[in-house]
């Protein structure tokens, strides 16, 4: 059997289709009903005269799906990929879905760690700090510190994914997101320490000498210190401020 | 004011879609939708300073698999809003600064509750979906797309009309009903609510050298402001 070709303008509008991945994010399926919209036009593509497999095929894709949305990007070339082999019969079909599963954990892993538990601390902090000087200054560093880093990696894992699972398995390697995890994290810890040093700074000093300002640096540390530790117990943000509300209530009913 | 709520919910419709259904190109992060919120409503630079404190406090709660972390938009929503109005009528002033931040996680919490039921919905949509692809339709896959695209924003502009709505009967009916002496005392919570941010950012930035690393710099930013306020 020849091999079905994806047409270019296919290409493109899986590239941004991608974009629409969690559109109608549920519990049950999560994330399939945008990752098969994805995929579409390259099925449209593959099996053009063939109804019945272009269904089969959609379905494939509609079932259980989720990862985090950056790192779909990577999957969706990859399994376009591999749908371009099951069509011309290359491949077996169960690969596409083996190959999905196996992937959308580890890769959600990767990229939760990355994206929100590194790099989106990392541009907020620092957008929330160029702020003080100009909002519009803070939001562009917001936007810009982020997504410079999210549309090249959303780019460059969905070409290494349209090389096969190989290719994408490559990238994965070479992108060493792990090791850039690390320094987005500490980068992360220093912005946020500056920026706990400025409020600091701002609210308890307002006055007396070196041994105040050293009591005030202190007891900024150990509120730090202290909600760190609620966090890690699984105290929310919400709580901890519906508790800060109620003592305010109480101030005001005093 | 109407055109101004017709303003704030369209741009906070396509805030709500860039927070789950498209692109995370963080158009929904606080810092972003306070400052849109405050210019909306007549101060762009209250608006902002809610959203620089409001954008760090949420960021511990990841959105990992099925978890769905507080509404941080909502209440940037809620709290820009209610800023520039306060802002333009009693002056936000440090205590009711705070109580519009503590205010706000109520918002939060009544954003997630929402959040929850959409994706509940999408169930329904999905299922519809996939029993119309079994009945031989491809394209329902596009339009059950749409409809949980639809769902969301839908969502989000109502959400935006609540959450501003209130944040503007907040500034023009609560806070004048304190006078300026007890919405001082509620300023006494104000310093807690930026370490609050910090500590979230430490504790999802946890690696070997963090701690040190972040109270280092603590201490020496704390140094330079005091320094620099003692020369000033």
């Amino acid at each position: 059997m020849t091999m079905p070709a994806l047409a270019p303008r296919s290409r493109s509008a899986v590239w941004r289709r991608q974009f629409l991945l969690q559109g109608c994010w549920n519990y049950e399926g999560m994330q399939n009903v945008g990752f098969a919209y994805a995929i579409l036009p390259a099925l449209r593509d593959f099996y053009a005269n063939r109804p019945d497999e272009a269904l089969k095929a959609v379905k494939r894709h509609l079932e259980f799906f989720n990862t985090q949305p950056a790192m779909g990007a990577l999957i969706l070339g990859a399994s376009v990929r591999l749908e371009e082999r099951v069509a011309s019969g290359e491949a077996d079909p169960r690969a596409i879905g083996t190959f999905k599963v196996g992937l959308m954990g580890s890769l959600g892993a990767i990229g939760d760690s990355f994206f929100w538990g590194a790099l989106r601390p990392m541009a907020s902090v620092a957008g929330a700090l160029l702020a003080l000087l100009h909002p519009l200054l803070g939001i562009a560093a917001l936007l810009l510190l982020y997504n410079g880093v999210h549309l090249t990696l959303r780019r460059r894992g969905f070409a290494a994914g349209m090389e096969g699972p190989e290719g994408a398995v490559g990238w994965l390697k070479q992108a060493a997101l792990n090791v850039r995890t690390d320094d987005r994290k500490l980068l992360a810890a220093i912005l946020a320490g500056a920026y706990a040093g400025v409020f600091a700074g701002r609210f308890f000093v307002q006055g007396g000498g070196v041994p105040h300002a050293l009591a005030s640096l202190l007891l900024a540390a150990a509120a730090v210190h202290l909600f760190a530790v609620l966090f890690r117990k699984a105290v929310s943000p919400s709580e901890i401020l519906s508790f800060l509300l109620l003592v305010g209530v109480l101030i005001l009913w005093r | 004011m109407a055109w101004r709520f017709l303003l704030a919910i369209l741009l906070g419709g396509l805030c709500y879609l860039d927070r789950t259904a498209a692109c995370q190109l963080m158009l929904h992060r606080p810092l972003v939708v306070a400052t849109l919120m405050g210019a909306v409503f007549g101060n762009m630079a209250a608006g902002a300073q809610v959203g620089v404190v409001l954008e760090l406090i949420y960021l511990a709660r990841l959105p990992v698999g099925a978890s769905i972390p507080p509404d941080d938009t909502g209440a940037a929503v809620f709290g820009g809003s209610a800023a520039a109005i306060a802002s333009s009528s009693i002056g936000l002033d440090a205590g009711s600064f705070t109580a519009l931040l503590l205010l706000s996680v109520v918002a939060a919490e009544a954003g997630k509750a929402v959040d929850r039921f959409v994706r509940k919905v999408n169930v329904r949509i999905a299922r519809l979906t996939a029993e119309s692809v079994d009945r031989g339709d491809m394209q329902s896959v596009e339009h059950g797309l749409l409809a949980g695209l639809v769902l969301f924003a839908v969502t989000g502009m109502v959400l935006t009309l609540v959450f501003s709505g209130a944040g503007v009967v907040v500034s023009q009916e609560l806070l004048p009903r304190f006078g300026p002496a007890s919405r001082g005392n509620f300023a006494i919570l104000l310093p807690a609510l930026p370490l609050l941010g910090a500590a979230s950012v430490y504790s999802c930035s946890r690696t070997e050298r963090t701690a040190p690393v972040f109270f280092l710099t603590m201490a020496a930013v704390f140094g330079a402001t005091v320094l620099f306020r003692w020369t000033a």
